[in-house]
């Protein structure tokens, strides 16, 4: 028998059933009162729940809530607006439009996320290749007004670095921008000569 | 035609397949990066490794470089065959930098797909990178080497496929570089397929530069409006902002491929300046409103001056559906009727070619790069359509000899033997050609109508060419291009003769003309007993017709007489316009209507070749994001009303302004049920073969070769001077700026050097431009490219005859500066 088929089973209606003796409405008591012993107990006991907000828990670090943007070790925006969270986001709550800054980044000019919609999946962090979504800890942020819901860029960055406090996309990623040129990168040589046929 | 097994399936194909496009035939899709349908295989990327099981070569080989052969049994998910892939991905990710988030590729890149596909998750090199530094190539295409994978696709392309020399590859082993020698702007106008044609992110589109995702678009299949070819393209919008435009296969048009004009001519879609309101006397309302008052004016017009009195002009850039309307329109309520073109001439060319071209005769551009001889007849194929000098550049790659027979400094990206006649000159020299063009005898037995024709043909006054008569003489599939821009009905008509003789002789001969606009074919169907604003002026002059609605046309912009159609629009009691862009005849329009364009409603057009090709809005239209933002995030507040949201199609408002119903709105357009949903289908033409061989076309002209007389010619060019491509500020910089051509000994006899200035006295004013003097052009000619600031509208005709006395040398001061005038009003 598979266990769908017992369960199945044990759904079947059960026929009804009458008191048959004195002993049986003797144990149906019996029942009812240890049940009500058990809740007067509890009365005299210290109470195991944390009283909250009176009581604050810190909650593990990688506990899902509140999203943020966060800034790379040197400060400058993490965020290069590639799109991926917002195409992973399986609500589809994050929008956002990316540009080119002054020094060649590309960062996003506006970034929206809905949470009014986000259901706290944590899918954008694990799509985000450069560590700037995370969500954070603080799940504290339930508004009456639906609108307030909606965060904008300058709501979500904060100024610092989050879980990963080490990784720059910038440093990595070969393109040129304002305090890297070509060949300046991690694990970059100096950019090739075309004009020279020397090996 | 061998059979062979692939993956244990069977397959026939034609002998010289390669078995990378035999696989693709039954739907399996070998990884490939260096080859590609239309450049075909070099074996230079390695990636698309095949087992041979059973064949005279046995083992791994690269399927794009193995032709089939009988009985040849191939595995392409063998494990070894897979491990090579797997190895080749691994060497090309080597050096590939890390930049996928910031790669406008990102999304919809190959070496992503392959990368991926190949199971190449993790990197293992973790040596330095060689990195490249990068090239200015202009203002349309951004360029990333570290990312190259040397597939060699781009320099195929860009030497071989389309004919231009200034992007090339340097430098040897691992230090390939693919650029220009010098940084600067691709000169090439199809350069735009580089980035389509890149497996990778090394070419990407500058202005849509990290705009978004591919797959954030709202992608859909549509058709190029800015010439008339109608090539296929894929329009992405989003953010009611219309980002990119890329070629889309189509088998029988465009191939692969389609010109910058196509892909960066769609700003003006997006324009902040676009008119998305409604105005009545230059107040905005809505459009229910201006609907009603241009009703109830018209209705009060047609009943004081008589229905007569009202007229509808369309134009050659809008879809069928509203040149039917606007044709709808006038029938329903009694008023004038219709006009598509703004002159004569233009209607008089466009008819007669459409009237000519037979389903005989008629070449797709596809079939015109597979003939071996070809004649070109007043056209400038880079200038009024430029995906067909690609095509003759395809031609002329298989051997094809291409003679160009037009007064203009034609360029071509390809060898061809470029006669420089006047205009006036052209039927002669066709009529020359097709005497001399074939044994007259076969053509005599074919047909009495053929036979008088070529009996009663006049010497000619000029021999042919005799490279083209040889050529003609060997051709199998000789071709006939002709435009209709420049040339008048006796050689667009003599143009159809010569490939009807051809035929006559048996021989696989091709009718190919370009014509006005993109939807020039359709005007001319729409409305056959449709007259020219040219033909009705004069009645608006005389105040008989004192109302007049223009839809998506621009009389007072475009019309080649401004200080006439000024005049005229001046008479009117009452000018209705319809259209997207802010022209000079809506900035003067008594009541304006805002109408959308082909990427938000779609629409119906027919090529040069009356190829029906229907397509559906990318997106809803509006006005961007980015402007009602202001650049920064969206409004937090959503009402239900898209902003800039109430422009219609100009048929449907066309039908709601109408004082009488016009009937059967949504059924004008029906396909045949078997339409090809990639390529449109062909119209089927009526037969044209009463009108082909007409005597009245054998007899001389005689109006050349008077010394006393110039012609002037208005032109078309690549950028800068068709109506919509021209407000796109990407190709600004490419625009032939205004300027006057003219042949040495004719600069001579003013005289004029290089950037003098030339003052011209045309029938409309006179108009003061700077001279360019070309060796490649006829004499007796000035040629003016019709750009926005050239002030051509002051010659009274796109082409003309000027006494030569008419043109003098001018002094450069300030007022005499070459400029547009302000509209009136
Ligand atoms: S946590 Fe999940 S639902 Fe919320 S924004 Fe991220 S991906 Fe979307
Ligand atoms: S995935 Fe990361 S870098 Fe990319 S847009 Fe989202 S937050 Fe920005
Ligand atoms: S630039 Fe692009 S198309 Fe050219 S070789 Fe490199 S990867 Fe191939
Ligand atoms: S050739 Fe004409 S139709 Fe084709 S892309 Fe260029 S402008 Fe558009
Ligand atoms: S596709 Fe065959 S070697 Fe590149």
């Amino acid at each position: 028998m598979n266990p769908d088929e017992r369960h199945y089973r044990k759904l079947k209606p059960v026929p009804p059933q009458r008191f048959r003796t004195i002993s049986e409405i003797g144990e149906a008591l019996n029942a009812l009162g240890q049940g009500f012993v058990t809740t007067f107990r509890h009365l005299f006991r210290k109470p195991i729940t944390e009283e909250y907000p009176e009581y604050k828990r810190t909650l593990p670090e990688r506990s899902r809530a509140r999203i943020v943007l966060t800034r790379d070790p040197d400060g400058n925006e993490r965020c290069v607006a590639c799109y991926l969270c917002s195409a992973a986001c399986p609500v589809s709550c994050i929008s956002m439009q990316s540009a080119e800054d002054d020094n060649g980044r590309r960062y996003a000019r506006w970034f929206r996320i809905n949470f009014g919609r986000c259901i706290y999946c944590g899918l954008c962090e694990e799509a985000c290749p450069t560590s700037a979504i995370q969500l954070t800890p603080q799940f504290e942020h339930v508004k009456r007004e639906i609108l307030s819901m909606v965060y904008e860029k300058e709501d979500l960055l904060v100024d610092h670095s989050g879980k990963d406090k080490t990784y720059n996309f910038y440093r990595w990623a070969g393109i040129r921008t304002g305090d890297r040129d070509k060949g300046e990168h991690e694990r970059e040589d100096k950019p090739v000569n075309v004009r020279s046929n020397m090996p | 035609m061998p059979t062979l097994t692939i993956d244990n399936r069977r397959i026939e194909v034609p002998e010289g397949t390669k078995v990378i496009e035999a696989a693709e035939a039954l739907g399996i899709m070998i990884p490939r990066f260096c080859y590609h349908r239309a450049l075909g295989s070099v074996g230079a990327c390695r990636v698309c490794a095949v087992k041979i099981v059973d064949g005279t070569r046995k083992g791994v080989q690269m399927s794009c470089m193995l032709d089939v052969e009988e009985g040849m049994v191939v595995s392409t998910d063998d494990p070894e065959a897979v491990a090579m892939r797997r190895h080749v991905i691994e060497w090309l990710m080597l050096h590939h930098p890390h930049d996928c988030p910031v790669c406008d590729e990102g999304g919809h890149c190959l070496l992503q797909d392959m990368t991926v596909s190949g199971g190449h998750g993790l990197r293992r090199y973790l040596g330095n990178k060689r990195t490249h530094l990068d090239q200015y190539l202009g203002p349309r295409i951004q360029h990333e080497m570290n990312r190259c994978i040397q597939c060699y696709r781009c320099v195929r392309y860009y030497r071989e496929f389309s004919g231009y020399r200034d992007l090339g590859v340097t430098g040897i082993g691992n230090r390939v570089y693919f650029g220009r020698e010098r940084e600067g702007t691709l000169e090439n106008p199809f350069s735009g397929n580089l980035i389509d044609i890149c497996p990778t992110g090394v070419f990407t589109d500058k202005p849509a530069r990290y705009f978004g995702r591919r797959w954030d678009l709202q992608r859909g299949p549509s058709v190029c409006i800015h010439c008339s070819l109608g090539c296929s393209v894929t329009v992405g919008a989003r953010y009611r902002e219309v980002a990119r435009v890329e070629a889309r296969y189509a088998k029988a048009v465009n191939g692969h491929f389609i010109c910058d004009r196509g892909r960066w001519g769609f700003p003006y879609t997006n324009e902040a300046s676009r008119p998305r309101a409604a105005r009545v006397d230059g107040e905005a309302t809505t459009v229910g409103e201006a609907c009603a008052a241009a009703r109830n004016r018209l209705l009060h017009v047609a009943e004081t001056a008589g229905s007569e009195a009202v007229a509808c002009l369309g134009s050659e850039r809008a879809g069928l559906e509203t040149l039917k309307a606007v044709a709808g329109i006038c029938r329903a309520n009694g008023w004038a009727d219709p006009l598509f073109w703004l002159e004569r001439r233009a209607r008089e060319n466009v008819a007669a070619a459409v009237s000519l071209l037979g389903d005989d005769l008629v070449l797709s551009l596809r079939e015109l790069e597979a003939a071996d001889c070809v004649l070109v007849f007043g056209a400038d194929p880079l200038g009024e359509a430029p995906m067909a000098a690609l095509a003759l550049r395809q031609a002329r790659r298989q051997g094809a000899p291409v003679f160009v027979f037009d007064p203009r400094p034609v360029e071509l990206p390809l060898d061809f033997h470029h006669v420089p006649l006047a205009i006036e000159d052209l039927p002669e020299c066709i009529r020359s050609l097709v005497g001399a063009a074939g044994d007259r005898e076969t053509a005599r037995g074919a047909d009495p109508t053929v036979r008088s024709f070529t009996d009663q043909l006049a010497e000619p006054s000029v021999p042919p060419p005799p490279e083209a008569v040889a050529a003609l003489r060997t051709s199998r599939r000789p071709a006939v291009v002709c435009g209709t821009d420049v040339t008048d009905a006796a050689a667009i008509g003599l143009a159809a003769d010569f490939a009807a003789l051809m035929k006559a002789q048996g021989r696989r001969a091709g009718l190919f003309y370009l014509m006005p606009g993109a939807n020039g074919f359709g005007a001319a169907l729409a409305g056959t007993e449709a007259a020219s604003l040219e033909e009705l002026l004069p009645r608006i002059e005389g105040g008989e017709i004192r109302a007049l609605v223009a839809v998506e046309a621009d009389p007072l912009g475009l019309y080649p007489d401004r200080g006439r159609i000024e005049a005229a629009m001046r008479k009117l009691d009452l000018l209705v316009v319809l259209d997207y862009l802010d022209t000079d005849s809506a900035a003067a329009a008594d009541v304006f209507l805002p109408s959308t364009t082909v990427f938000e409603t779609g629409g119906t057009w027919i090529n040069q070749e009356g190829r029906i090709q229907i397509v559906r809005g990318a997106h809803r239209g509006g006005i961007p994001v980015s402007q009602t933002g202001g650049g920064g995030h969206p409004p937090r507040v959503f009402m239900e009303e898209v902003p800039g949201g109430q422009a219609a199609a100009s048929g449907q408002t066309l039908t709601r302004l109408s004082p009488a119903e016009v009937k059967g709105a949504s059924e004008w357009v029906r396909l045949p049920p078997d339409t090809d949903k990639q390529s449109g289908t062909r119209a089927v033409l009526p037969d044209p073969s009463a009108l082909r061989f007409a005597p009245e076309r054998t007899a001389l002209s005689g109006a050349a070769g008077d010394e006393a007389m110039l012609t002037v010619i208005a032109v078309d060019r690549t950028f800068g001077t068709e109506v919509l491509s021209s407000r796109s500020p990407w190709l600004s910089a490419e625009e032939t700026a205004p300027t006057v051509w003219m042949h040495p000994e004719e600069a001579g006899r003013v005289p004029l050097s290089d950037g003098d200035l030339l003052e011209i006295d045309a029938g409309g004013g006179s108009l003061v431009l700077p001279v360019k003097i070309v060796e490649n052009m006829a004499r007796r000619t000035l040629v003016i490219p019709r750009h926005r600031d050239a002030a051509w509208q002051r010659l009274g005709a796109t082409r003309l005859r000027i006494e030569r006395d008419c043109i003098r040398k001018a002094q450069p001061v300030g007022e005499n500066a070459p400029v547009k005038e302000s509209p009136p009003r």
